[in-house]
């Protein structure tokens, strides 16, 4: 009965992976109880992520095998209409029906969605899975369909944050996240190489050979499955469980349902009929990882003693929606010495899983002697950056990446109407058959009769869609030697890393324009070699007079070159400077002649977003050129704290 | 695709040097599991020829013929939709042996040239919807070569991930769900002046190694002149390297016969944990992987047991383009480049 689905290798058995408990424990979680609401695993490459999950499903119990309908896997280059659903184009051609073709979101309904890689998927696949995974009702309104249909599923998704983090409201969405990471010792390490070697050389005897594990496995699960809706929550560890996501500041009450609901599954699993403070102490850090605020570790109240008189009674109507209310039950923080034992160690797994590898710190370098020419600033500590994006226009664009909204040409992005033009084979079914109605009694009498629907060249109506694209960054960055003082450039630098790190997760291309001394200099042409602008930018000297027009000057021979190159591109300025100029091109005083070149520029390149980050040092006396400058240039002005994206700022800009 | 006679390929065993990267290549071609190598280096370092002269030396496989997903007709369970359909209806799956292909994947591709798609035509004519295979399609059991592919567009990095991760390939776009295996091994080149890769798909290649050009002088004498000799007479020049190019592929056929002859050595498991935990790499795939290469490595000397000498040599291949970095370090023994950073004059 295992794996016998069409052209699927055979996969790696679940029961034979080497360590990663907690994601063991995770999955089997959502497997036992799929209302928990979905998990996240994230983690580095090569842990074993969609090994894991792929061998879940063969644990799951499904009907015949064949297609099986409880685990289904959404690849990265779905398209919309695979997704929801969409108009069956044999019915419309052969018989001239309109028929609802069912989509993934109906395939995953009582069973579990995959979606490996899940942070790369394009934001509107996001959408829809996020609202039918929300509302259990997929609604389709599209190509003069409307269909709704149920769509019950959990969602298991998987990713590495490397290459970006998923939205917040996103995250918010998963019921449990947990972080995995490679297994440290080097016994497990090397079990794991043999295990997986063996796999390799007799793959379905190996599979086979775990056969009876995977069985007792899957019989497990079936009946913790059947149990979980039995098992009950003790009143008092409902209190409880509101007070570890308070403790924790996690907004709303996702948070609660999830850990009431993964703690019954965990009893299920375990046997029992009620959740015990244990099993709420080991599913919270999973509930919690992901929606308590960054950089705190979960942190675990000790559990309240039950209470003296009954362990047994049952409290039927509390145990699910019923929230009691928040402040009528504290717990008492008695040091119920077992659990705080327990929470410790789950503290402390906490904050093995918040470390990350850590950049340089931040210390300026001293001056050295053979640096005649300026000096060279550290970079200081990088931070996650706001979203900056282009606005919207209706121009049609090739490309990729995910900053800024565009229409585009190839078959990504979400169908926002159809047109007559044929560029790229993206044919728009409903609008094409919408064309060619009118004509079919009479074609019906000359062309092959065997068809429903008679479709001409001319009939034929293509998508046009919109998705986010990468923009061209043009950074221009003020090297004069003031930004030697108070380590100005090490925060500036900080400021331009972390631009760097988003620029490089939204996919964009960077140009890097330096200005000092006497003329400015395109220290790297537009690229999308973000490492090597990483790198020129480690090693760029400062020192010397501030030629801000000069700079300003090149940053617009920049745009013109960009826009030569690809006319539909919308470049992002970003110029870091305190604004204060002091060597000019011209006779003009150096700041007025560098205030007329913004506002010129500004009235030029309509197109073109600017954004000034100011460097000066916040102190007594501030100048507040840079806003001056910014003002003239028609742009939004930051300073780096105010560039740093806080956790609320980034859900109100990323929720539009 | 190539008659024997015309368009004769550069013999691999004619290419001066480059001992890294010429064994990187064998080994894969001996355990594909290792998973493809990435070829970092200067413009002109005979990556692409390497490449391309592999199709002399690739060992022959069986395939269902005229199956478009290159079914392995000794493997029924795992067969695709399309021989499962012909078996339904009775018809014979004929079987035809051919060399591994190197099937190239042009920058150019469109993700849906990539994944598969709908065969439009067929859809409009016959009103049946019915799928036209993709390059992934096509490069199962095969070596999947991208030049240049740290400029590969971000889409098809996408989907190659997805279908190199787990060796399946997941089609779900106009009308069409199908599944279908690809398991292929990625081979890539890169020059690294023209920017990186993206950390998840280095990690994907099982290997990695650094070409520089050659500074003796004496090799690069021997480059012209071999290579002046194959574009005088590429035939007579292929049949003179014939023998040393059969010997090649005779020493891969007899490594592939005993590699799974050799012990998986206790002492040599842990010298490899050990080296990827000294490492500090993300994730097992290294561990994987170094094991996979030393064990080639000694089926390639016709030994029955690995040495630390084979995981040392496994490990110069395996761990450098898998060394946690800082964002955006540079990776390995990659030249600084000389920086212009102060304006001229």
């Amino acid at each position: 009965m295992l794996n016998v689905q069409t052209g699927r290798p055979s996969v790696f058995p679940f029961v034979a992976i080497v360590g990663q408990e907690q994601m063991k424990l995770a999955l089997t979680l959502i497997a036992v109880y799929p209302a928990i609401g979905g998990l996240l695993i994230r983690g580095q490459k090569g842990t074993a992520k969609s090994t894991a999950v792929r061998g879940l499903a063969e644990l799951l119990p499904g009907d015949d095998g064949e297609n099986s309908k409880h685990f289904v896997d959404l690849p990265l280059g779905a398209t919309e209409d695979m997704v929801v659903g969409t108009i069956d184009f044999e019915a419309a051609i052969r018989y001239g029906e309109s028929r609802f073709l069912p989509g993934l979101l109906h395939r995953a309904h009582g069973g579990i969605l995959y979606v490996d890689e899940v942070n790369l998927l394009d934001d509107h696949l996001v959408d829809c899975i996020l609202d039918a995974a929300e509302s259990g009702v997929n609604r389709v309104e599209r190509e003069g369909l409307r269909v709704q249909h149920p769509s019950r599923f959990a969602l298991i998704g998987s990713m590495n944050p490397e290459e970006g983090e998923l939205r917040p409201q996103l995250l918010d969405r998963f019921g449990l996240a947990i972080q995995v990471s490679a297994e440290d010792s080097a016994d497990n390490r090397v079990q794991l190489v043999r295990q997986r070697e063996r796999f390799d050389r007799i793959n379905g005897a190996f599979v086979a050979s775990y056969h009876p594990q995977t069985e007792a496995l899957a019989q497990r699960i079936a009946s913790a499955r059947k149990r979980v809706q039995q098992v009950k929550v003790p009143s008092y560890l409902l209190g409880f469980i509101s007070e570890i996501c308070r403790s924790n500041n996690v907004a709303g009450h996702r948070a609660d349902i999830s850990i009431e609901r993964a703690a019954r599954a965990h009893a299920a699993w375990l046997g029992n009929d009620q959740v015990s403070a244990e099993d709420i102490q080991q599913v919270a850090p999973m509930a919690l990882l992901h929606r308590a605020r960054q950089g705190t570790p979960p942190d675990l109240p000790p559990p309240p003693p039950p209470p003296e008189d009954d362990l047994e009674q049952d409290h039927p109507e509390e145990q699910n929606e019923n929230q009691p209310d928040r402040d009528s039950e504290p717990p008492e923080p008695q040091s119920n010495d077992d659990g705080q034992d327990r929470g410790e160690q789950q503290q402390a797994q906490g904050d093995r899983q918040e470390s990350r590898p850590a950049p340089a710190p931040e210390k300026p370098r001293d001056r050295t002697a053979d640096e005649h020419d300026g000096e060279v600033w550290e970079i200081g500590q990088p931070f996650r950056v706001r979203s900056l994006t282009s606005e919207k226009d209706h121009k049609l664009r090739t490309g990729s990446g995910r900053r800024s909204r565009s229409r585009c040409s190839n078959k990504h992005g979400r169908y926002v109407r159809s047109t007559t033009l044929r560029r790229n084979n993206d044919l728009a079914l409903d609008a094409t058959l919408r064309a060619a109605a009118p004509f079919q009694l009479v074609r019906r009498k000359t062309s092959a009769p065997s068809l429903a629907v008679h479709i001409r060249e001319s009939d034929i109506r293509e998508k046009i869609r919109e998705r986010r694209m990468g923009n061209v960054l043009l950074f221009t960055v003020d090297g004069s030697g003031s930004m030697g003082a108070q380590k100005r450039m090490v925060e500036t630098k900080a400021a331009i890393m972390s631009l760097l790190v988003d620029a490089y997760q939204k996919r964009d291309r960077v140009a890097l324009t330096v200005f000092r001394g006497c003329e400015a200099e395109v220290v790297l042409p537009p690229t999308n070699s973000i490492e090597l602008s990483s790198k020129l930018l480690a090693q760029m000297p400062i020192g010397g007079r501030t030629p801000l027009s000069a700079g300003l000057c090149r940053t617009a021979e920049l745009i013109e070159q960009v826009r030569r190159k690809d006319p539909l591109s919308r470049p992002i300025v970003l110029l870091l400077t305190d604004g204060k100029a002091n060597a000019a091109i011209g006779d003009k005083p150096a700041h007025i002649e560098a205030l007329e070149i913004a506002v010129q520029m500004q009235g030029r390149y309509p197109f073109t977003r600017f954004i000034v980050v100011d460097t000066e040092p916040p102190g007594a006396v501030r100048l507040k050129l840079a806003q001056k400058l910014a003002v003239a240039l028609g742009a939004d002005y930051f300073e780096p704290q105010t560039l740093r994206a806080q956790q609320l700022i980034d859900l109100v800009k990323e929720n539009y | 695709m190539q008659t024997p006679f015309e368009n004769r390929i550069y013999p691999f065993a004619a290419i001066v040097g480059q001992e890294k990267m010429k064994s990187g290549l064998i080994l894969n071609i001996v355990n594909p599991a290792i998973s493809g190598v990435l070829i970092r280096g200067e413009k002109g370092t005979a990556k692409s020829t390497a490449v391309r002269a592999l199709a002399d030396l690739l060992p022959e496989i069986a395939v269902v013929d005229g199956c478009p997903f290159q079914c392995d007709p000794d493997d029924p369970d795992h067969l695709c939709a399309l021989c499962k359909e012909r078996i339904a209806k009775n018809e014979r799956l004929e079987r035809k042996t051919r060399k591994v292909c190197v099937v190239e994947l042009p920058l150019s591709a469109t993700e849906d040239r990539v994944v598969g798609t709908l065969n439009l035509e067929h859809a409009l004519k016959q009103g049946e919807r019915k799928i036209e295979p993709g390059i992934l399609a096509a490069a199962h059991r095969g070596i999947l070569y991208v030049d240049e592919v740290n400029l590969l567009d971000d889409h098809v990095v996408d989907v190659l991930l997805d279908s190199a991760a787990m060796g399946v390939n997941t089609i779900e776009r106009e009308g069409i769900s199908f599944c279908h295996q690809s398991r292929f091994t990625l081979v890539g080149t890169m020059n690294p002046e023209e920017g990186e890769l993206r950390p998840q798909l280095q990690d994907r290649f099982g290997l990695c190694v650094h070409i520089e050009g050659l500074n003796d002088a004496k090799d690069r004498v021997q480059i012209i002149k071999r290579r002046a000799a194959f574009e005088a007479d590429p035939e007579g020049f292929w049949q003179q390297w014939k023998k040393s190019s059969e010997e090649i592929a005779e020493r891969i056929g007899r490594a592939i016969d005993r590699y799974w002859a050799i012990e998986d050595d206790e002492q040599i498991l842990y010298a490899i944990a050990y080296r990827s935990i000294e490492a500090g790499v993300d994730g097992h795939r290294s561990d994987i992987v170094m094991l996979k290469a030393a064990k080639v490595l000694a089926a390639l000397d016709d030994r029955g047991r690995m040495t630390l000498d084979d995981v040392a040599k496994a490990a110069e291949l395996v761990l450098p383009h898998r060394m946690r970095r800082l964002p955006f370090e540079s990776i390995g023994p990659a030249k600084q480049q000389p920086i212009p950073t102060s304006p001229r004059g």
